[in-house]
């Protein structure tokens, strides 16, 4: 990935949606930036990282997004410039802040980006965190092109310093993580005169609340106001459209792509909005007026086809009759992603033509070009992965213990530990950390009958983030479980961003490392640490620890991501499958190595009807040596 | 490949049903009739045996298996097995094939002093070792939480610290499975009633794999009415007494009614009835008291402290009795009659007990779960 600002002022250039943002933010003199990573957000902040040094201005990767929010607060309220950015998870966690933020307002342009994830590609919900514009009143931006991402961060500041509070910029996964042409501005150095000094009393506080929410209110109407004239709202069509389709976002494409596809352009019109919240009225309903029947085209929830019909209402009189389709009518999904098909689709219903739809072979076609090239794998772990040893040592010792114990999971890789690679060890998926926080709640049902073991598991950087606060409420409150910490020493899921136990900041120097032995022993617990690798010792002691009933108890199960590894050391081992000792379907093994272990880098070869290693993706870990019932996988260290 | 079922070819019409681990699972495990004696242990990464129990860490989806071929609780066809170890058709009577019974014990006071009562089992199974019958014996010990398993002895040592009970049951082929494959050649097994019956399984098994049965040179059975649950019993057990201090159990015969846990300095009695509860279900359809498909069968003589009830079965286990008693290993004496016919009534009882069970979980008498007997057998067991 080349720097962003590897490119002149003035030139067109190829640019992830994210790193536009990121430029954007350059561009208007952005000082400060933090992020907890969550896809899609986490290159925003990566990319202002790696050119940290050179713009002098600081980045953070931050242990969580409330904090990651408070601290570029505290850069605005001092007189800088600053940004975060987070995936639609995080906001839920920024919002206690946000809630009181917006209230107390802010000083220098303080832009809260917010990616999400449309179908959940990488989530563990599609929530659309637009509505947080509407509930906490403050001004939203949707970019829908790479050029408006760049433009709109820019203008974003503006706008924030203009009514003194944050200003939302959301964008979804295909705006951030695909690539377009962009003109470059040129980057502004930050404010150098960092000082926090209120200008009135409780400036920065919510007193007294009242007051403050009616002056909140003001900020929104102002923003209003101003977005009346924004150019980030166009319209394309006809005078009087037959049809009107109303988008923002990523929907903006899909809408153009739609109307072309039909061969529709002089007969439907399509207004595109940049600033969705507040609605600029009056330019929304100048085009209302032209139509009698509107498509409302966004990503997930109804939420600028609910503020249309919002408006409408209030000026029914004016506009008169008018038919709305879009998610409510059932002519776009509510859930999932939206595409060009599904978008022409509901342009073909509406106005009752046959539809245009995608070549039914599509998938087969495509899967015909790409052959044998492409195996068919399903989500999973990677090759080496040390979650798929550790989920293995935990359905051993889980199986072997007996007693129906399971395991609470939350966010990061090991999520997929709910599906095959991981043995279908995860019963619970919801929040950062809520694996231990359930694990609290099921470890205290001993008194209504609960007798099965509890197990939660989180990963190193997750343990920082939210499962802390559980971990203590378990000790606290005499809870029974064991919580096992994932250390794969990365925030890997995200791209490998340091955190608070790497040792290493988000510029990649030496940062202060936070011992999780001694973070977890200072609160009394019994702590244990395992290599994952060692399948037998690891089994050993979670059956010892999940045995040892009664209190908190936390296994420190620690092995670097397999993808980190690659990257910084040689393998190992030289894995390689005997094929004189496999025995194949005669072995009564039933395929143990290639059936449940299931690393991608041991295969199923058809031919010589035995196990062989697939070298190109091996990495050398040695674990599927350890399984093998016939001593058929040879390890030699490399 | 090993696993096929090599249905052909066998001449008897009796056969052993072929099904695999999802049956042994859902036909035995599930429904706790699992007498934990190890034969579907170790031959694959699937089953083990862990503090009492077999545990499937993974599903196997192979239709035909070993581990379910191999149980004494699925499709125990004893008149097969009656037929393939000792060539005659099964008896159906209180004791099985029966040669000669007797008293006997071990010659040597410091195996009788050790053993939990004459000593008979230690003495032979030592003998067969020295005299090259067996080059090694699949036992039962005990680790030091009274956790019973399996273990290869090569010498006479090794099997001298295997004697007495501790009334747990213990996954003892698992050792067998596992050395099988080994650099041994005569294989004697210790075994209880099931495991016999397992053995039995293995050598009538059609399968091609049979674990290298015919290594197996001798089986000593024991009596055996019941066995315990190790985990819970253990816990059981850690309550009055830290496990590691124990080093013998004993039952007393009646009219004591007590259970006895010795220390080296002290005697714990705990009442039966309270030791009872932690019987395996297994225990309880188990129609076999006295290992009728060993060589020989070895047990108490009820009221003779000091002396085993010996049952001699096989030419194999005549031949061992007769050379130990030769060269002095072991001294036998006639069973007293009142005991001969104790035994037969409390076997007769343990099979009426059994079926009675069986068919209390299945509803019917047409259908014995996992035996295979004729309507006459079971008409002569139950009335």
């Amino acid at each position: 990935m080349t720097s962003i600002t590897a490119y002149e002022p003035g030139a067109s250039q190829l640019l992830m949606g994210n790193e536009a943002i990121a430029r954007g933010a350059l561009e208007a003199g952005l000082g400060f930036a933090c992020a907890y990573p969550g896809t899609p957000s986490s290159e925003i902040i990566g990319s202002l990282a790696e050119v940290a040094r050179e713009m002098d201005i600081y980045v953070e990767w931050s242990v969580n997004e409330k904090v990651a929010l408070e601290a570029a607060a505290a850069a605005s309220f001092a007189g800088v410039r600053a940004i975060v950015a987070m995936k639609q998870n995080g906001l839920n966690v920024a919002s206690d802040f946000l809630m009181t933020l917006n209230l107390t307002g802010t000083n220098a342009g303080l832009v809260l980006v917010l990616c999400d994830d449309p179908a959940a590609l990488s989530s563990t919900n599609e929530q659309d965190s637009r509505l947080i514009a509407k509930w906490a009143d403050l001004p939203l931006l949707e970019p829908a092109t790479f050029q408006e991402a760049k433009d709109m961060t820019k203008w974003a500041f503006e706008l924030s310093e203009e009514i003194k509070n944050v200003c939302l910029i959301r964008s979804v996964t295909r705006v951030s993580h695909a690539r377009g042409d962009v003109r470059l501005g040129e980057p502004m150095p930050p404010s150098r005169a960092a000082r926090f000094a209120p200008t009135t009393l409780g400036q920065f506080t919510p007193m007294f609340v009242p007051p403050k929410h009616s002056l909140l209110h003001q900020k929104l109407n102002k923003a209003r106001e101003i977005f009346e004239s924004s150019p980030f709202n166009w319209y394309t069509g006809p005078e009087k459209p037959e049809l009107l389709i109303v988008t923002c976002g990523s929907g903006w494409y899909y809408s153009l792509e739609a109307v072309k596809t039909l061969g529709l352009e002089s007969s439907v019109g399509i207004l595109k909005l940049g600033t969705t919240w507040p609605l600029p009225e009056k330019l929304v309903q100048q085009h209302l007026a032209r139509t009698d029947k509107v498509l409302v085209v966004e990503e997930v929830d109804p939420f600028l086809e609910g503020n249309l019909k919002e408006l409408v209402g209030d000026t029914f009189s004016a506009l008169g009759p008018l038919t709305f389709y879009g998610k409510r009518s059932g002519h776009l999904p509510s859930f999932g992603e939206l595409d060009p098909d599904r978008v022409v689709g509901a342009v073909s219903s509406v106005l009752g033509r046959e539809r245009v739809a995608v070549d039914p072979d599509y998938a087969k076609k495509a899967q015909a070009l790409t052959g044998g090239l492409v195996q068919a794998r399903m989500i999973g772990f990677c090759p080496g992965c040390p979650h798929r040893a550790t989920l293995w040592s935990v359905k051993n010792a889980l199986k072997l213990d007996g007693r129906g114990g399971f395991v609470t999971g939350d966010i990061g890789c090991y999520t997929m530990g709910l599906g095959p690679t991981g043995f279908f060890q995860l019963k619970t998926v919801q929040a950062m950390g809520s694996g231990t926080g359930l694990a609290c709640g099921f470890g205290k049902l001993g008194k209504l009958g609960f007798s099965q073991p509890v197990l939660a598991v989180c990963g190193d950087s997750t343990f920082f983030h939210a499962a802390i606060p559980a971990l203590i409420n378990g000790v606290y409150n005499q809870s029974n479980f064991t919580l096992i910490i994932l250390d794969n020493s990365a925030t890997a899921m995200t791209g490998f961003q340091p955190h608070p136990g790497t040792g290493a900041s988000a510029l990649g120097e030496p940062a202060p490392k936070v011992d999780l032995e001694g973070l977890c022993g200072s609160l009394g617990v019994r702590v244990e640490v395992a290599d994952p690798f060692d399948l037998q010792d690891t089994t050993h002691k979670l059956l010892d620890l999940i045995q040892d009933d009664g209190g908190v108890r936390v296994l420190i199960s620690r092995r670097k991501c397999a993808l980190v590894r690659a990257r910084e050391e040689k393998a190992a081992y030289k894995v390689r499958v005997d094929s004189e000792k496999c025995l194949g379907e005669s072995c009564g093994c039933a395929r143990l190595c290639t059936r449940v272990f299931q690393c991608p880098g041991l295969v199923w070869d058809s031919d010589s009807q035995t196990a062989r290693i697939d070298e190109v993706i091996c990495s050398g870990c040695g674990v599927c040596a350890d399984i093998c019932p016939a001593s058929a996988i040879i390890r030699e260290v490399a | 490949m090993a696993n096929d079922y090599q249905g052909g070819g066998r001449e008897q019409e009796m056969s052993l049903e072929v099904k695999g681990c999802r049956e042994l699972q859902s036909e035995v495990l599930a429904r706790d009739l699992c007498s934990l004696c190890g034969a579907c242990v170790g031959m694959c990464p699937y089953l083990v045996a862990y503090r009492g129990r077999v545990v499937a860490l993974d599903e196997c989806n192979l239709p035909q298996g070993r581990c379910y071929v191999f149980c004494p609780r699925t499709s125990l066809d004893l008149d097969l097995l009656s037929h393939t170890v000792f060539g005659v058709a099964y008896a159906a009577d209180e004791l099985g094939t029966v040669q000669e019974i007797a008293m006997a014990r071990a010659r040597d006071e410091g195996i009788r002093s050790k053993a939990q009562f004459g000593g008979t089992v230690t003495a032979l199974a030592s003998f067969a070792l020295d005299q090259g019958l067996i080059d090694s014996a699949v036992l039962t010990a005990s680790d030091e939480n009274t956790l019973p398993s399996g273990t290869l002895a090569d010498n006479t040592a090794q099997i001298r610290a295997c004697a007495g009970s501790n009334f747990v049951a213990a996954p003892t082929l698992a050792a067998f499975n596992r050395e099988s494959g080994r650099d041994v050649q005569r294989i004697g097994v210790v075994a209880t009633p099931c495991q016999t019956l397992a053995l039995a399984n293995m050598r009538a098994s059609p399968l091609e794999n049979r674990n290298n049965v015919d290594k197996l040179k001798l089986v000593i059975g024991l009596f055996c009415t019941w066995a315990l649950r190790y985990e819970d019993f253990a816990r059981f057990l850690a309550d009055k007494l830290p496990l590691r201090q124990i080093v013998r159990f004993d039952i007393p015969p009646p009219p004591a009614n007590i259970f006895q846990v010795f220390t080296d300095s002290t005697r714990i009695d705990i009442p039966l009835d309270q030791v009872r509860p932690f019987i395996r279900p297994a225990c309880d359809v188990c129609i076999d008291m006295t290992a009728e498909f060993a060589d020989i069968s070895v047990g108490a003589a009820e009221g003779v402290q000091g002396w085993n009830t010996l049952i001699i079965r096989s030419n194999a286990g005549r031949e061992l009795v007769e050379a130990a008693r030769a060269k002095g290993v072991i001294e036998t004496a006639p069973l007293p009659e009142q005991n001969l016919a104790h035994l037969k009534e409390a076997s007769l009882l343990k099979k009426r007990r059994g079926l009675k069970k069986v068919i209390e979980i299945t509803g019917s008498d047409q259908d014995l779960l996992y035996l295979k007997l004729t309507s006459e057998a079971v008409k002569g067991f139950l009335s």
